[in-house]
């Protein structure tokens, strides 16, 4: 099989963060290896580059623990390549933007958790919210250009036009609404983080009403939770053909949450091999590229090279083969598995559940406590 | 599709963020921006490497000659693909 090229680079640098979000998307058993270094991490933008990606994410964990990320920032820069910073915000004091400017940072994606500040804390298990709101003026007073994510579930989905309120006020260019899709974390707590079809129905109103309305002024993005779907997600718009994620001991990843959904695919990394090799040779990447490994109904499918037979750690996560459609699809025979969850969630009246914390906090502790 | 109504004298510059570069896997021009990628087409390369101050009547006038075609013609697919770009939030027009 011939290798596309790629055009994006995940890189978690750092799976530390001081918030304990319930779907964090750090793998649930993050090993503790050593964290590549900065020369590790040059070598592999590099190599990014040169195999033709053209953007980069830094992300994590919160990317700003790691004091290195404006010399990441520039070297990313001077290899061509353009440089998101996706962060929660903290840490992120006005000597950090402004080192982050000159290292040309192209645009930051910060991350809220809801507009009310209290449950926005509750949500992210700190005091985190007065801080992010900061960390947006700051961004703002830099110039560089904004945009807010929103992780969206069953507690915080029935605030979502406060929400694209908040990005307006902070002058975002762009928000991202999207909804929690299931793995890790957030597969362990999908039953405290799922809406319920009521809510979905509302709230991709207020989403669909609200792009109307700022059309040419802020981009919005509305992701449904794709349980509600009834044909899979285009995911990373097929295995190994556009993405590829670097972790922070080094691992290559053709999706960032296969390494903790899919068990028995074993991850190249590239302290043994060069990049190119994985991207182009490795089991891992080629194991679902293209259309060759789909089984029915996907093989004979239409729409193979449209949907991509959905996601391979749903299929994994909830039918115990990662080769099964995503039994999101209604022709998936699986689809019951996906019906059995709703009508679970939307038949029952009971409607606070506790989660998970990535990490317990036993009470709300402020960020000096945490870190 | 309807002719988008565009002023001959707005001014259509990139967006903040927005970055206009030559992709040196094939040598095309391609505007990125956060969390995207756009391969532009001759036409639109040609359109988008012009906004930098100059008003639409200009770029209109300036590819004409260029191109050696109608003018009419061309100035709908100027603003087609002006529009298209300013739905899409990557230039804006003062």
């Amino acid at each position: 099989m011939i290798a596309p090229r790629p055009y994006a680079l995940l890189a978690e640098i750092t799976y530390r963060c001081p918030l304990h979000c319930p779907y964090c998307s750090n793998p649930m058993k993050a090993r503790n290896d050593q964290e590549l270094t900065t020369n590790e991490w040059t070598r592999v933008i590099r190599e990014a580059a040169a195999l033709g990606v053209l953007q980069i994410g830094f992300s994590g964990g919160e990317p700003l623990a790691r004091r290195d990320l404006p010399d990441l920032v520039r070297v990313a820069r001077e290899a061509n390549l353009y440089t998101n910073l996706i962060t929660s915000g903290i840490g992120l004091d006005d000597d950090r933007v402004r080192a982050l400017r000159d290292a040309g940072l192209d645009s930051v994606q910060l991350s809220f958790q809801s507009d009310n500040t209290d449950l926005a804390d509750e949500i992210a298990g700190a005091r985190a919210h007065q801080r992010k709101l900061d960390a947006a003026a700051k961004i703002r007073a830099a110039g560089i250009p904004l945009s807010l994510n929103f992780v969206i579930h069953r507690r915080n989905i029935d605030r979502l036009a406060e929400m694209i309120a908040l990005a307006e006020s902070l002058q975002a260019e762009r928000v991202e609404l999207a909804n929690v899709q299931f793995y890790g974390w957030a597969f362990l707590n999908r039953a405290a983080l799922l809406p319920t079809r009521e809510q979905v129905v509302r709230a991709r109103e207020i989403a669909t009403a609200a792009k109307a309305r700022l059309t040419g002024k802020i981009d919005i993005f509305y992701v449904l939770p794709d349980y509600y779907e009834n044909r899979p997600k285009p995911c990373l718009n097929g295995w190994g053909q556009r993405y590829l994620t670097v972790n922070p001991i080094g691992e290559v990843l053709p999706c960032p949450t296969a390494s903790s959904a899919i068990p028995d695919l074993r991850f190249e990394n590239v302290r043994e091999r060069a990049l190119d090799w994985i991207w182009r040779e490795s089991e891992s990447f080629n194991r679902f590229r293209g259309t060759e490994w789909m089984p029915e109904p996907c093989q004979s499918c239409p729409q193979r090279e449209i949907d991509f037979g959905g996601c391979r750690c749903q299929a994994a996560l909830l039918t115990g083969n990662a080769a099964n459609t995503d039994p999101v699809c209604d022709l998936s025979p699986n689809r019951a598995r996906v019906d059995a969850v709703l009508n679970e969630l939307n038949s029952s009246s009971d409607d606070a559940r506790d989660w998970i914390y990535r990490a317990n906090p036993k009470t709300l502790p402020t960020l000096e406590q945490v870190t | 599709m309807q002719t988008p109504t565009i002023a001959g004298s707005a001014q259509p510059t990139l967006t903040r963020g927005v970055r206009l570069q030559t992709d040196s896997k094939t040598g095309n021009s391609v505007l990125l921006f956060p969390e995207g990628v756009l391969e532009l087409n001759e036409t639109a390369q040609d359109i988008v490497s012009r906004c930098d101050g100059r008003t639409v009547g200009d770029i209109i006038q300036t590819l004409a000659e260029e191109y050696d075609v109608d003018l009419e013609m061309l100035a709908v697919d100027v603003r087609q693909t002006l529009a298209d770009l300013q739905r899409r939030k990557l230039i804006e027009l003062t």
